[in-house]
């Protein structure tokens, strides 16, 4: 099944092309971030510090993901 | 009007502080917070900035925000506006208001929305130097920037 993804600021860089995603029936946060990382190790110290929010609400790593799921990856934030 | 627009705490127009206060006679004390964005960073000299947010959600958590200091403290007015987008020196990136009928509720409650505000909202800045390099903020590791 697919899920969207929304990637900001440091994390942008390093998928700049990747708007969707093919993940199993009962994956959680953590299998996303095994597969992101798999797909590209260099964002793995990134993906380590991120955050990731669901229909813009922040989860956890046991979070299952569901068809059509967004998912934003969060890093670190600064503003102010 | 722009997208961001209908997001009434994220901004990607300039903020300016007011000369005119919220008019409400039982307050006694207003406190003005401003993050401006200043030209030095960790040694480096900051040319300019660019903030970007996931700006529905840094909306409504700035909004939850707000509402969790009402709960705290006894406050006539709470807000707080986050800029966008390219900013030069000097302007400003952010502002908290809050006023109260006595000025320790509306100090303490002011610095709570910023902290939060800086650690927990999905905004981020990008800093551009005079080397032409630029970096994105690796975060809040310094409690008293």
């Amino acid at each position: 099944m697919d899920i969207q993804l929304l990637f900001f600021a440091a994390v942008k860089d390093h998928f700049p092309d990747l708007k969707k995603i093919e993940v199993s029936e009962g994956d959680s946060i953590l299998n996303l971030r095994k597969i992101l990382t798999h797909t590209n190790p260099g964002s793995e110290s990134i993906l380590k510090v991120s955050r990731f929010a669901v229909n813009q609400s922040i989860v956890g790593d046991d979070f299952v993901l569901m068809e059509g799921s967004v998912v934003a990856v969060l890093p670190p934030s600064s503003g102010g | 009007m722009s997208v961001l627009e209908a997001h009434s705490h994220i901004s990607s127009s300039p903020i300016f502080v007011s000369s005119q206060l919220p008019d409400i006679p039982e307050m006694g004390g207003f406190v003005v917070f401003s993050g401006i964005v200043r030209n030095l960073n960790e040694g480096k000299k900051v040319t300019h900035l660019e903030y970007e947010a996931y700006a529905p959600m840094a909306d409504e958590m700035i909004r939850a925000i707000l509402a969790d200091a009402r709960k705290k403290w006894d406050l006539l007015h709470a807000n707080c506006i986050h800029r966008v987008g390219r900013l030069q020196i000097s302007e400003i990136a952010v502002i908290v208001e809050t006023g109260s009928m006595h000025r320790a509720e509306a100090y303490e409650a002011n610095r709570y929305i910023i902290d939060r505000v800086k650690h927990e909202v999905p905004i981020w800045k990008k800093e551009f130097y005079i080397d032409g390099s630029s970096e994105w903020s690796k975060g809040c590791v310094h409690e008293s920037h």
